[in-house]
Formats: structure tokens, sequence, C-alpha cells
């Protein structure tokens, strides 16, 4: 039932160069989303990248897996044990938990605090909307489970854990039939002993249980919030770890003889073993793996600040990267109850790779608000029935709908010709819901939901850019996504940017986030307290500690002692601030170091980056110990284009009217195939470049160069 | 103006707002901005009237500040303002109410002209004052007053005045460096606006004011034609201190202008500092109209112009300039109830049945291993039942707030917290029920004595229910295992123990009309026992 395609990917143009001597190795990357399964196989050989999607296999996720596999070796004439990595992303997580159908769960708390679950920060995140309704806890309030232990603000123990307490619980776990269980005790990020005595009781008594312990899944101040991250963990534990089991046992099978590695929220990968214990740092693999993806194509292309952007059917992602570096934070949230408000939803502290994601994809429908004015998103047509212009009935206009009817998509070459769009159907919504009662033009009305849509992504950009601490003037936007390449033009002129990027098969950008992925932990420790010339040693102590850990983690992974790497960052605060920042410390002992010639200047010099001054009078406060112990970075080689020296008109395949605001409205513009573009070619804005899965629009005033990838390097210039 | 560049430019002023607040929480000093988020970004056009918020900006801030602003720009004429001036005031009378609240607000300069203000109201830790919170004879008892002043001149610091108010507060770096970073972010905000302007190549954003202004206020106009006329009166008592206060609300719906008038209403009290200035009172009777009627609709000033306000002078609700203000909340959080008793007849889903209030408390003092600390906490209790909804569980309403973190507190204060736990059968019973309310019960482990300041609510007057629904069930002060009435400072010695049992939701519609399964799923879940559901709906297994 799967229909797949194959599309050998990047630089179709481009003739392989196969070393007749040497062997084929391969990587292989695969990411399982909702609707679809994406595949992309490189050799390491050539640097050829092949490409495959199908149709996901929701009640066993592994079939598309072996089916994509074997269609790719298949093409590239290869044999499973050829491929020497295999990673994995899915949003299998996060659908469990969007969609309540993780495992039975119990929660085990310090006495007097199971409810903390279920109230949360009881702050509403919608101050105007009487109906607001909250999440439903994981775990109702008959399975949240109490036992008796304490320990204080200091983590000393007041109360000594009493085992017997867990004795009782014991047939309540067994009844109810629980699978996974969660324990959360006050203060265990400071002092985790009452947690492990828990789980290592627990694992002895009730050994078919899994069991997660919030000192290890989420080790960081505030109750609410490491329990919730716990629950999440422990609700779809049990799921994750069968999966796994399973896809790994089904790819030993096809002939693969290696590790499988995940990808996680923070952009790193991690062994099979890791993963079914942590699942919860899985949730954003995805989306992680497209901002790998920029951060990739910025390395080949000296472009080391930039703005990912992935613009697809329902939502635009964008990320910063500052020095080849993408922002993380640690603040995340899922299963919202309303997707686009934050607040609305359970949150999750892991490291995660910082996207903001609104609601602006092809699908946003365009509506007339109560004041009358031109509202586009959050809501989202979906697949079904889609845009007017997909001719499947959808009746409201969206974002794709106006980007037909102003000549940026080629109705005869949508997903390469195999979809047909209707343009009359696209006009008749767009005129209906908003042309007429906002008493303009259909073209106006188009234009206006374009303006709209762009105006949503460049504010939300534009906040993002700023609380990193970047100013856009200095950042490339890297388009991605089906829409991407359409907006991108707008979107990076508004923010005054140098110029954009398209890289080549957007499509496929996100599956190719995988490969370039290294082996890669975040862990942090608390450790409240001011920072003192005195208390640099005991730093240095915590540090010590963290690197053990992230030596015997990435140990596990496979990566050989010479080859790890550990960067030591902080969150730190002026004594009495209630908020941090994160400073890298890029030191090998802080003891060795000068508080106030050394560690001070570079907090104050970080904290007036972000927010035009610091105190200097106040001293530094810690917060958080934070190490990223990584693996090296795969060395992934992309293939040259051909360079025949052909003039740029060999590329042009024909020309239509586009709508340029700054032109004044349609002008004829030329359109170039993507297939026939070769390095060094360039050409002036207004352009449209068509390629099978996404479409370049090019204002006037820009050049667009062909890089020797086929990248579209667009450089934007004064209007 | 054509209707998609109002859309994107409205946006785009939202945005730069919320970029604002997103700075005050990262760049603030006390628990009460960082944590608790009590504060609010709003920008100002040139006459003083608000054009838009930040999206978590609680709802009374936005509407008092164009006031506060217009007395602002009356002492400081706008071609007065130099670039870099900052002005600022606490008057309770000016501002929002009480001291603690500092309005401070920010020319933008444009072409050589102030074009707009950055805005921002915020609850400061300290301002000097007695050590307590609702034992007050009057309001000079309770704090240092600033009068309007400029907190800046031209850029540079305004060094008596930052004396003074450093002067005149327990935690001087907590309180200056909340002041610092705000006007650090209002220089952000201003920034953001210049390149606004820039973008957009406006002179000013008068026009842009004038038609985000128009159109709401027509929006909101044609929402309250909507409304049948009539008269709606409704009156409540509620806890005041030591001195039940009645609450008497008169609201009429003629047009599309809706009257309120306040006649009736208890005087001005020495007894607890409890009494209301005009400008909170006047927000607080906006806000359930904007909420049921323009949820969606970004606040503005034009939404505000439809809707009158009129207390008589001397009454709790507009109280003159001596009286005790500090503990205002404690009558502005049930303005909400009595309008609601009013009205909710004709307000559809969004009637709402009585809140069980916030119940803020706070720890002081000073101890070894945590130095000079203050710890600070908003917990709450149920919330009413809507018309077809029940009442969330511990929630801020009607203002906004987060409650701190139990870890967060006992790492700043030598605390332990016994609990905090649902409060099963504290909710009022009806067709929906109210929301269940906690206990939290707290101990000092330190080695000396610590300040305790803590105002509950609702231990004597229920939350209202609505429609037949029952009241929620009052709350409850234990020191120690005795009942506490009052609340002047709390000496809280090595030992000492609080039990706060907070109020419930009231409930919405006659109780029988309750699904049984709704019944048995809360017995189920313990938000009711055995006892309660017998007791409050008559279920039998």
């Amino acid at each position: 039932m799967t229909q797949g395609n194959l599309t050998p990917a990047a630089n179709a143009s481009g003739e392989p160069r196969v070393d007749p001597g040497a062997q084929s190795a391969y990587r292989f990357g695969f990411d399982i989303g909702g609707t679809f399964t994406d595949f992309v196989l490189i050799d390491r050989t050539t640097g050829a990248i092949t490409s495959y999607k199908t149709l996901t296999t929701p009640h066993n996720p592994s079939q598309a897996v072996v089916e994509g596999w074997k269609q790719l070796l298949a093409h590239a004439g290869a044999q499973g044990d050829a491929v020497e990595t295999a990673i994995h992303g899915t949003t299998l997580i996060t659908n469990a938990l969007i969609e309540r159908k993780g495992a039975k769960t119990a929660l085990i708390t310090t006495q007097g605090f199971r409810d903390v679950l279920e109230m949360a920060k009881e702050m509403r995140y919608d101050i105007y909307d009487l109906l607001m309704v909250l999440p439903e806890p994981l775990v109702a309030r008959p399975l949240r489970l109490e036992v008796t232990e304490r320990l204080n603000g200091k983590g000393e123990v007041v109360i000594p854990l009493q085992l017997d307490n867990l004795e009782a619980l014991q047939s309540k776990l067994l009844d109810e039939n629980v699978e996974a269980v969660a324990v959360c005790f006050l203060h265990s990020f400071t002092n985790p002993q009452h947690e492990q005595a828990a789980a290592a009781w627990l694992h002895e008594h009730l050994p078919r249980l899994t069991v997660s312990i919030s000192s290890e899944v989420a080790p960081e101040i505030r109750e609410y919030e490491r329990m919730s991250t716990t629950v999440c963990n422990a609700y779809v534990q049990p799921l994750t770890e069968r999966y796994l089991h399973r896809l790994q046992s089904d790819l030993s099978e096809l002939g693969f003889r290696h590790h499988l590695y995940l990808m996680l929220s923070s952009g790193g990968i991690t062994t099979l073993d890791t993963a079914a214990r942590f699942p919860v740092r899985l949730i954003e693999s995805g989306p992680a793996a497209g901002v790998l993806a920029s951060v990739f194509y910025g390395e080949k292309l000296g472009e080391e600040n930039l703005v990912s952007f992935d613009m697809g059917g329902t939502t635009a992602k964008m990320c910063v990267i500052k020095h080849g570096e993408p922002a993380m934070s640690d603040d995340f949230e899922v299963a919202r109850v309303h997707r686009f408000k934050r607040g609305s939803g359970l949150p999750v502290r892991v490291p995660t790779i910082e996207l903001i994601e609104i609601g602006a994809g092809g699908g946003s429908i365009a509506r007339v608000d109560e004041l009358g004015l031109l509202k586009v998103g959050p809501d989202s047509s979906g697949a079904d029935p889609g845009p007017a212009c997909y001719g499947q009935g959808g009746l409201l206009p969206t974002v794709t709908d106006a980007d037909l009817l102003l000549g940026y998509l080629n109705p005869d070459y949508f997903l390469g010709g195999r979809m047909q769009l209707d343009r009359a159907a696209a006009e008749q919504a767009v005129r209906t819901v908003l042309a007429e009662p906002l008493k303009m033009s259909v073209t106006e009305a188009a234009h206006g939901i374009y303006k709209v849509v762009n105006e949503n992504m460049i504010s939300a950009t534009r906040v993002h850019v700023a609380e990193r601490g970047g100013d856009p003037r200095q950042l490339k936007l890297i388009a991605f996504g089906g829409a991407g390449p359409v907006h991108a033009h707008q979107i990076a002129r508004a923010l005054k940017m140098p110029g954009y990027i398209c890289p080549t098969s957007a499509g496929v950008t996100s599956a190719l986030g995988f490969l370039t992925a290294p082996a890669a932990f975040e862990i942090a420790r608390t450790f409240i307290a001011p920072i003192t010339q005195d208390n640099l040693a005991d730093l240095d102590a915590i540090y010590a500690d963290l690197e053990a850990e992230g030596r015997m983690r990435l140990t596990e992974a496979g990566v050989p002692g010479d080859e790890m790497s550990f960067t030591r960052k902080a969150d730190v605060r002026h004594v009495g601030q209630g908020h941090t920042i994160v400073v890298p410390l890029p030191f090998a002992s802080l003891a060795n170091t000068d508080l106030d010639q050394d560690i001070r200047p570079l907090f104050y010099r970080h904290y007036a980056d972000i927010y035009g001054y610091a105190h200097k009078h106040l001293g530094l406060e810690i917060t958080t110990c934070r190490l990223t112990a990584s693996g090296p970075r795969p060395h992934i080689s992309l293939q040259n284009a051909k360079a025949s020296g052909a003039a740029v008109s060999t590329a042009i395949k024909g020309e239509r009217p586009v709508y340029f605001d700054e032109a004044g409205g349609f002008v004829n513009t030329p359109v170039y195939d993507r297939s026939l573009l070769e390095a060094e070619m360039s050409f002036p804005g207004p352009a449209i470049v068509e390629e099978v899965d996404s479409t370049a629009v090019i204002g006037p005033n820009a050049t667009v160069k062909v890089d020797a990838y086929t990248n579209l390097i667009v450089t934007l210039h004064d209007s | 103006m054509d209707l998609i560049t109002l859309e994107i430019q409205w946006q785009r002023l939202i945005s730069i707002m919320d970029e604002v607040d997103n700075a005050t929480v990262r760049t603030s000093f006390s628990t009460i901005v960082g944590e608790s988020r009590d504060f609010a970004c709003i920008l100002v056009d040139e006459a003083g009237s608000s054009l838009c918020q930040s999206n978590f900006s609680p709802p009374n801030f936005c509407v008092v500040l164009p006031r506060t602003s217009k007395v602002l720009l009356e002492k400081f004429p706008l071609h007065t303002l130099a670039e870099g001036d900052v002005l600022c005031t606490n008057d309770p009378w000016i501002g929002t109410g009480h001291l603690p609240d500092y309005v401070v607000l920010t020319p933008v300069f444009w072409q050589g002209k102030p074009v707009a203000f950055m805005g921002t109201v915020a609850h400061l830790t300290d301002v000097g004052g007695h050590r307590g919170d609702i034992e007050a004879y009057d309001v000079f008892t309770e704090g240092i007053r600033i009068p309007p002043s400029k907190l800046y001149l031209a850029g540079q610091e305004n060094p008596l005045l930052f004396d003074v108010i450093g002067s005149n507060c327990r935690v001087p770096d907590m309180v200056l460096g909340d002041l610092r970073a705000i006007v650090g972010t209002h220089s952000l905000g201003a920034r953001r606006l210049v390149e606004f302007l820039n973008d957009y190549g406006l002179d000013d954003i008068v026009a842009l004011s004038d038609e985000i202004h128009t159109r709401s206020e027509r929006l909101m106009r044609e929402r309250i034609a909507a409304l049948p006329d009539g008269v709606f009166e409704f009156g409540l008592d509620i806890d005041g201190y030591i001195e039940t206060v009645h609450l008497q609300a008169r609201v009429e719906i003629r047009g599309s202008d809706i009257y309120v008038d306040y006649t009736g209403t208890s005087p001005q009290t020495r007894l607890g500092a409890i009494n209301c200035v005009y400008n909170t009172t006047y927000a607080s009777t906006l806000y359930p109209f904007k909420c049921a009627l323009v949820p969606r609709i970004p606040n503005n000033e034009g939404l505000f112009r439809p809707v009158h306000v009129t207390a008589p002078k001397g009454c709790i609700l507009n109280c003159d300039g001596t009286h005790p203000v500090q503990a205002r909340a404690k009558v502005t959080n049930n303005i909400n109830q009595v309008l609601f008793g009013a009205v909710w007849p004709i307000l559809g889903e969004h009637a709402q049945a009585g809140s069980g209030s916030i119940w803020p408390f706070s720890f002081s003092g000073q101890a070894d291993g945590y130095g000079v600390f203050s710890a600070h906490m908003l917990p709450h209790g149920g919330r009413g039942a809507m018309a077809e909804l029940d009442g969330l569980p511990p929630i801020a309403f009607p203002h906004n707030s987060a409650v701190t973190a139990i870890e967060v507190m006992e790492t700043r204060a030598p605390l332990l917290f016994l609990c905090k736990e649902f409060l099963p059968d504290s909710a009022g019973a009806g067709y929906r029920r109210g929301g269940v309310s906690q206990t939290i019960r707290v101990r000092n482990i330190g080695q000396a004595p610590m300040n305790a300041r803590l105002r509950p609510d609702k231990m004597f007057c229920e939350p209202p229910g609505l429609n037949g629904g029952k009241p929620g069930k009052v709350g409850e002060v234990r020191w120690n295992g005795s009942v506490l009435t009052r609340f002047p400072p709390l000496e809280f010695k090595p030992g000492d123990e609080l039990e706060m049992r907070m109020p419930g939701g009231a409930g919405f519609g006659a109780v029988a009309e309750r699904p049984r399964a709704l019944v048995e799923r809360d017995l189920a879940l313990g938000y009711i026992s055995a006892e309660g559901a017998a007791a409050d709906y008559g279920y039998t297994p």
C-alpha cells in the first residue's frame, strides 16, 4: 500500500564519482513523521545522497522502515551490511503524548505533594478566555501515590525514606495493571539518594515495571516541571522500548550489523539503550534534525551565523544558529491544549534545540476577524481537505492558494507535476472569504495573505533572534520545507538580512540532518551558590563529575576516548536576580582563573550582549552547571555539481507573470529549472526556481549565485 | 488606513511589547516580577492612551496605566520631555492602588520628538513602611510615596530619587535593580519602535492609534448593543477585615453603553488596608465585560470607552487620599463576582460563579546559610464554575500570576512545606461544580524567628454560587493548631507551623442536575469524599 518515490536527491545533475576499487559504506537516516516516513542514504565514498518517502504505518512503524530500507539499498545496489550507521528520529513519542496513547502510569511523590502535578503553576495561559481549560494530567489522582520521606532545601535528609510505604503500594500497582512508574521527590536534584533507593526497591520487587526517577530524567530545581518531565518519560517508556527493540531486530534481519542511533531533541545522537530509558529526550528529534542540516550547510558554505527557517504545511519553525551552534533551551512543552499558546501544555525540561514554532504554513487558513482585519492561521486546512487549490473540496483560502494566485507556484508543476493545482478554486475561495468582505481585488487579498503570514514569521523571528542576543543584519536565512523558499525572500528583506540560502533538495533537508549529528549529550546539575574565588574549586569538582558521566555515556555510544570533547557552560545571574543566562566557561580549571579578571567580565559581556547593560557592581550567582559531551562530527562530503560553463539561459524553462510588491504588481519573470542549474551560474531577481518538491521565489534587487552543490546563494541589494 | 497594513502594524507593536515583557522577566531581581509575573508592559501613544500590551500582562494594570500616563503628562507635558527622560510614580491614587506598584513611563523619540511611551507597571518587593500588610491606619504607614517624578533625566539616573527610594526600603539592591532592569527593557522597546517607524516610513503613530481605538470601540459597542437593555442589580457581602464589607452594583445596559454604579457599597475603612482607589475599581469593572464580550481582541483603550463606572466618593471602592490601601486586592478581586452576580443571565456560557481568591504569603528574615531572605508565594483557591464547565482547581483569577515552586521557597528560606494538596469537599456543588481548593502547611526549620505575612480571603463570606449553584467553602488559617482571624505580621518562630486551607470555587446551576456519573468521578478522584457526596449531592452508592 505504501507509495514511495525514489528521488536521487542532491546534485541530480552531477555524475557520481565512483572509485571502482572502494567498497561503498553507507549512512542511513530515517524520520518517522505523522504522515510520511522519510529516508536518506548517503554513500560515504561518493557523497551521493538518495532519498525516499513513504506513508507512515502507524500500527507498526517498523513496516514502513523495512520498506524504505529495501528500496534505497536496492537502488544503491548494496547489501544491508554495507550500512555502517543508521540514525533514527521519530514523532512516535510526541504523538503518544498528544493522543494519550502511552502506558498506564503511576506517580510516586513525597507525602503531601502528589497534587502538584495537577495544580501546575496555578497560572492562566490566556488572561481573557474565561472558558480556558488545562491539559489533563497524564496520571489521574488515584494513581498518584505518596511515600513518607523528606529532604530539606539543602538536600539533607529530614525524614528517611520509609520503604515499607512502598510495600504498601505494591498491591495497588499490581491490581491496577500499572506498566510504568515515575518517582519524583522534593529536592532530589540535590540529593538523589531517596529516589535511587525507591527505584532499586521497585526494580527488585516489581521487575516488570519500567521506572523513571526525576533525578535522572531532569535533575533541575522546580518540582512541577521536574515531575511533569518525569511523568512524560514514564508514560512513553514502555512503548518506546518495545518499538525500538522491534526495529532493531527487523533491521538485523535485513543484514544491519551496527549500532542503531537515535536523534535527540538536543541535536546529539544516542544509543538505543539510552533512548529507551529517556524517551522524553527524543521528543523534538525531527525538527532538531532540520536545524542540524542548516548547521551542516552553513559549514559547507562558510556561514556560521544563520536563522534556520523551515516552513511546511502547518507550521513555520525558526532557530538561531550563532557561531555554528544552534540556540538551546530546556524549556519545552508538549501536547498543548492550544498548539500555539505557551503555557497550555505539559512542560518537559530536557535539553532541546530551541525552535520557535508558529502556526504559519502552506495550509494556514486566512479569514476576516471580528474587527474586519485579515488574519492568517494558526488553524490549518491540514492534508484533508487541504488548500482550496488542491481541489479536494476545501473552501477556505490558505497561504498556498495565495502563493498560487500570485504566480509563485506553478499549477502544472506542483510536486513535480504529480498534483494539478486548481487556480479557479483558489480564486473562488479568496474572493468569497476575503476579497468581497474586505472590498478589495482578489490579487490584493491574495497579497494580503502573503504579507500577513510573512509578518507573523518576521515578528516571531525578530523576537527570537533578539532574545538570543543576535542581530538579524548579521544573519542569513536558510530556507527549506515545502513553503520555506517561497517566503524566504520577503522575510530576509524585512529583517534586513544580507541574504538567504535555499539549499538543494529542500524536501530531504531534515532527514539529511540526522546524518550530520555527532554523538552528544547535554548533562546538567543544579548548584545554587554565589560564585566566589574560594568555591571555584567546588565547581571544578562538579564539572569533573559531569565529565565522568559524559565519558561513560559516550563510551556506551561507541565513541573512542581520544575523540571525546567536553564543553562547560553555566547558568549564571547577578546575585539576587531571578533568571539566568547561559555562559560558556572555556577554562580547563576554574580554580586557576581569577574571578574578577576572567569570570565576571565574561558574564557581564554576555549579559550586555543580550540586554544592553550589566549590573557590574553586583556579584555573580551560579544556578546550574552544564556540560556538553560530544563525539566527533561525521565527515560528510557532498557531490560537486556539474560546471560545464553553459550559459545560465540554458536553465530557463519559461516565464510567467509573478506578483512583486516592489515592482508594483505582476511582472513577467523567468522560471529556472533547478535541475539544469550548474555551479557558478548567476542570475538576477526577480526569478522563480522550480524543483520537484519546492519552489524558490527570488524578488527584485537580488542576485542568485549557484554554488558547487547547487545551493542557491541569494544576496539582497538595497532597494 | 488599509486593513492589511493595520493588521501587520498592530501585530508588530504587540510583538515589540512581548519582547519587552520577556526581557523584564529575564532581567528582574525579585520573585514577584520574575517568578510571579506581577507586572505589565504597555505601549502608550503620545496622548497617553494605551495601544497594546504584552500577551501575559495582568488585565488591571493595562487599564490603569493610560490613566496614570495622562497624569504624568499633565505634570511633565510632552514638549518638555527630553530623550532619555524616564517618568515614574507609585502614588496609589494616580497609579494602580497601592504603593508597591511602580509605574515607569519612558518617552520614545523619533525624528527629534516624543511619539509614544514604553510603559511598565511592576510590583516591587519593598517600599518601606511597617512590616505588616493588612493592618494600617493610613497610607503613610504603608511606605514611601513617590509623586510623579523623573527617574532618569536625559539618560542619567536622578541620583536624589534613587537615593530616596533606596534609603526607604529594606532591600535596595532588589528594588533599584528591578527599576534599572525596567528602564533597560524600555530602551530595548524604544529601539524596536523606532525600527518599526523607520520600516514603515511613519512620522508618528497617531493614525494607527486612532484606527485601533476606533475599530475596537466600534466592535465593543456592537457587542454591548446586542445585549438586551436593562438594569441589573446585585449585592454581595465579602470578608473585608474585622468587619464585613458590602459591595452593591447597579449595572445598566443602555444601547451601546454600560453604566456601572456602586452606590450602596460600604464606606472606606481604617479597619484593614483594603480600600480601593477609583482606578482599580474602574479596571476591575471592565475586566469581566472584556472577557465576556471581546475576549480575543488585543486589549486597548478603545474597548474601555463604552463602559462608564461611578462609585460614591468615600466608599470603599473610591477612597480618599489618606486611607490605607496595601491589601486592596481583598476587595477588588470580588468586583467581578458582584458583576457576574448582576448580569450572569445575559452572559450565556461566560457566566462565572465566585472564585476562591488569592492567598499571598511571604517569609522574610536572616538566617545562617541563607543570608537576608525574602520568599514569596501566591497560591490560590479553586475557581468558580462556569455555566457549562466545572471550576478549575487552584488557579489565578481574576488577576494572573504563577505560584512559586516549593523548592525555590525552601532554597531561599529555612522553611519546610509539609503539604500542598487538594482540599476535598471544598468546592461548591452544582450542575457544574466549583474548583477544588488546596491546603498548604509550612514550618520554620531555622534557628531564628522570621517575619511572616499572609493575607487570606473568604474566611467568613463564601464565594457565591449562581443559578442555584452552592457557594464554595470558606477558608481557614491555623497557626500551631489555633485558628487565626487577624493578620498583623507574624513572629514565625523555629518549629512554628502555619496551615492554610483555601476557599473552594462556587457551583453553577442546581445540584440535582449534576449527572450522577460526574459525582462518581469526583468521588473516585477524591475531589469529594463519601461524606461530602452524601451531604452536598445526596449521593448514595
